[in-house]
């Protein structure tokens, strides 16, 4: 849609504004909403007809298995046999339910839902087959669904598996319709902060490609500032064909202010300018000198999802429909409904599974494309972007630049002063326009930013702030959040001030937690890995064990123990991982597991791997090759251990990313006897 | 023109020639399982048997399977009767997203027909150039040999 056109869509419900300073129109951007799930509304998600229940799953389903976790909360509940429910996804036509993020999903849906099935199974026992059922809430320790024993604990075997190894269709692109066209639309290889637009193109070239259909020029929202210009074809291989005849010249509007991200996430010299402005520890360290003053930097990293996200959009009768692979599939709805200034109802959003989510699939973007392309074509349409659009287009894991100080009196941490500088995460910039963000800057900081910067620790006189800054590249949420870089951080300082203490690293944590439940992680996976014992060896290597804990949102715990051995080149290898996790009552245990072996695995990409090549603000890589992600061979033996609890469920989604990373560069630290202060970690920096 | 699709002969439409063979099994064939997520060899999630050899569908032409037998994973079961590397990696619930399980899974069974006591090294040869990741890398080689051990 071109920008005019836009802003007269101003009646759906658009608001134009003038932006603060500048003398261009501004739209409010569609804020995504987060209602709490409850008992009335989970009663949608769940129904009975002919001996038969149907699980609406209320959540995107992206490999967390979250689909088989709510089946066991759900068959528990009713009393019913693992074959008499069926689950099914999602589409916007079900009660608005929030963006699944966060790992909340059982801990915020799993009592929901049960009191639904709850009240569901009292209507069958009362003889009732038909209406609806009214809930009532009950304590949760009547709940069958929270109790040890049967299903729950269990791991039967998982929703869509037997779809997965077969091959069936469950992913947005696998979906076809007659008729279909495969669209793509083009951006200008910039900065997406910057305004593009399309200049100049060779229609002619690009009409002589067999199977060529069509060019586009209104193509849907621009990402960032990026308008683009869509093509579609008969073929989904002609796109790059089509592209490269078309030979776009683009209009981009001079250079972004932060040419180099580098100079502007340094925490040094951003010290330098004066005090942050953000606190999320607000104590009042002494004054130097320090035991450990540690600066730390961790650089920009894709979520890289083997699926590149996909959209099939068709439009009926002035209604939309789209498939796609979505972690919001309501802030798609909303984002669609006001960019083609139409209502919520004339839009439908069907989720479909997801290749992997990560965080990054929690914007609207490639379903907005494929709606407009599909408008422009009068025939459904397929979009599923390039892998060099994954990097160029998405948003990634902000840069962020640390320095942490700690002073260390008879074994104790005195002082503690945690300072970072990076980029937006919650309001991130791909999604909340410059003068929006002066206003969250200003009053409200990044509660991403600042996950997990209060560091575990009994720390005497502390510190934490940090300061975000609007970069030419787009940040947000990342496995995580600020809680992989942040533990990062601390945990290599607090081994640095064990070392400075002259204590055992495990010894010296302990008696700095003020946590019971962190206590019992460290305590349990220094059991598990024989801590003291030495590392695994490795011939002609320097060998190391490291050790790392966290705490995840104020309610799950993970501590890890990793061993490395270091070639003479410097080249780094993990040889073994440990961890032991607490996430409260486990519902699926062997998918809470994996859920924990994923984060060792995202831990030995955060120290030795994930980075993501910039020029001038433009996400460049275009392949695997170009920002490279862990693989078999960089993978040990993984042991986790699940600590058996009865508090209530927590998150396990994201929690072992605190300690993984941490466990890794202290293991290289102590087979080194150098400080891994640069990640990912350069191997010449390592060398013999 | 045709190749033999899971034992079928399968005529490649005329202006489907020149598409790769990955856009050729997923949209005239409609074969899902075969997934898009690099075009450029380098993930794997395309991962199919072309002539006994595992390939990545996304970077061969389609009229270059021309006469060869292309396998792919809805090939694999006997109706309802899982093949022993579905049935490990089922038992040993490898997937999470599942979005590059059908070319791991190909990549096993070209793998365990060649050499069915894979040893460590063919497995890293094999497999190092299926990327996952959800890191279900660990999951992956006990599924390997499981399925090994099943054989």
């Amino acid at each position: 849609m071109r920008r005019r056109t836009f802003l007269a869509a101003g009646a759906g419900g658009l608001v134009a504004l003038v932006g603060a300073g500048a003398a261009v129109w501004s739209r409010v951007p569609v804020i995504p909403k987060r209602p709490a799930p409850d008992p009335a509304t989970a009663l949608g998600w769940i129904a009975y007809r002919d001996a038969r229940f149907t699980l609406t799953l209320p959540r995107a389903e992206m490999g967390q298995n979250i689909a088989t976790a709510l089946k066991q909360i759900a068959c528990a509940e009713l009393g019913a046999d693992w074959h008499a429910v069926e689950v099914r996804l999602h589409d916007t036509r079900i009660a608005r339910v929030k963006a699944t993020v966060g790992s909340e999903s059982v801990m915020l849906f799993a009592e929901p839902l049960a009191q639904a099935c709850a009240a569901l199974r009292d209507a069958l026992a009362a003889g009732r087959t038909g209406g609806s059922v009214a809930v009532s809430p009950r304590p949760v320790s009547e709940l069958r669904a929270f109790r040890p024993g049967d299903l729950i604990g269990a791991s039967p075997e998982i929703v869509q598996g037997r779809e997965i190894v077969t091959g069936a269709p469950l992913y947005a692109a696998d979906w076809g319709v007659p008729g279909m066209l495969f669209g793509r639309v083009l951006r200008a290889p910039a900065s997406v902060e910057l305004s593009s637009r399309p200049a100049r193109w060779n229609l002619e070239a690009a009409g002589a490609v067999p199977g060529f259909v069509a060019v586009v020029e209104d193509c849907g929202p621009a990402i960032g500032n990026a308008q683009g210009l869509g093509i579609v074809a008969r073929r989904p291989g002609l796109l790059d064909a089509i592209a490269a005849a078309l030979a776009v010249e683009w209009d981009i509007a001079g250079a972004h202010p932060v040419s180099d991200i580098a100079r502007v996430v340094d925490i040094d010299s951003r010290l330098g300018a004066g005090p942050l402005p953000h606190r999320v520890l607000d104590g009042s360290p002494k004054d130097g000198p320090w035991d450990v003053d540690l600066r730390l930097d961790v650089p920009m990293a894709a979520h890289a999802p083997i699926e590149p996200r996909a959209a099939v959009a068709a439009w009926r009768d002035g209604a939309l429909s789209v498939r796609t692979g979505t972690q919001d599939a309501f802030y798609v709805r909303d984002f669609l409904a006001d960019a083609f200034g139409i209502g919520l109802e004339a839009v439908t959003v069907h989720s479909c599974r997801i290749g992997g989510g990560f965080g990054g699939k929690t914007l609207c973007t490639v379903e907005a494309e494929a709606a407009a392309l599909a408008r422009a074509a009068g025939g459904p349409v397929k979009v599923q972007w390039t892998r060099a659009q994954e990097f160029a287009l998405g948003f990634h894991r902000l840069p962020s630049s640390h320095r942490v100080r700690v002073r260390v009196r008879d074994g104790q941490i005195t002082d503690w002063d945690h300072a970072q500088v990076s980029s937006h995460i919650l309001f991130t910039a791909a999604a909340v326009p410059a003068w929006m963000q002066r206003g969250t800057d200003a009053f409200a900081g990044d509660g991403g930013v600042a996950r997990g910067m209060a560091a575990p620790y009994r720390l005497g006189r502390a510190r934490a702030s940090y300061d975000a800054v609007r970069l030419p590249v787009h940040t947000g949420p990342w496995r995580g959040l600020g809680a992989g870089p942040n533990a990062l951080a601390i945990e290599s300082a607090i081994d640095e001030a064990a070392q400075a203490a002259g204590a055992d690293p495990l010894v010296f944590r302990l008696a700095h937690v003020a946590d019971a439940h962190l206590a019992t992680v460290l305590t349990r996976v220094g059991e598990l890995a024989r801590w003291g014992a030495p590392a695994t060896a490795a011939e002609g290597q320097r060998v190391g064990r490291g050790f790392a804990c966290g705490i995840y949102k104020k309610t799950s715990y993970a501590a890890a123990i990793a061993d490395v051995a270091v070639d003479a080149n410097g080249r780094t290898c993990v040889t073994r991982l440990w961890c032991a996790h607490d996430c409260g009552l486990v519902i699926n245990p062997d998918q809470v597991r994996a859920q924990c072996e994923g984060n060792l695995v995202w831990s030995i990409g955060m120290v030795l791997l994930d980075s993501l090549p910039i020029d001038g603000g433009h996400v460049t890589p275009e392949t695997f090759a170009d920002a490279p992600i862990p693989r078999l061979t960089d993978v040990p033996p993984i042991t986790v251990e699940l600590i058996a609890s009865e508090r209530p469920p927590s998150g396990a989604g994201e929690t072992a990313i605190v300690a993984g990373p941490g466990a890794i560069a202290n293991a290289v630290r102590a087979a080194t006897g150098r400080s891994p202060v640069r990640f990912p970690l350069r191997p010449e920096e390592f060398a013999a | 023109m045709f190749f033999t699709l899971n034992g079928e002969r399968a005529d490649i439409p005329v202006d489907w020639v020149d598409e790769s063979l990955l856009f050729i099994l997923r949209e005239p064939f409609g074969l899902m399982g075969a997934k898009f997520g690099c075009g450029a060899g380098l993930c794997g999630a395309c991962t199919v048997i072309v002539d006994g050899v595992a390939t990545r569908s996304c970077t061969m032409r389609a009229g270059d399977a021309e006469g060869l037998a292309v396998r792919t994973i809805e090939g694999l079961s006997d109706g309802d009767r899982l093949h022993p590397v579905q049935q490990a990696w089922l038992d040993v619930a490898v997937p999470q997203c599942g979005y590059c399980q059908a070319g791991q899974i190909m990549a096993a069974v070209a793998l365990l027909e060649q050499a069915p006591r894979p040893t460590t090294d063919d497995i890293n040869a094999a497999m190092n150039g299926n990327l996952c990741r959800c890191g279900a890398y660990a999951r992956i080689r006990a599924a390997i040999a499981r399925a090994a051990e099943a054989a």
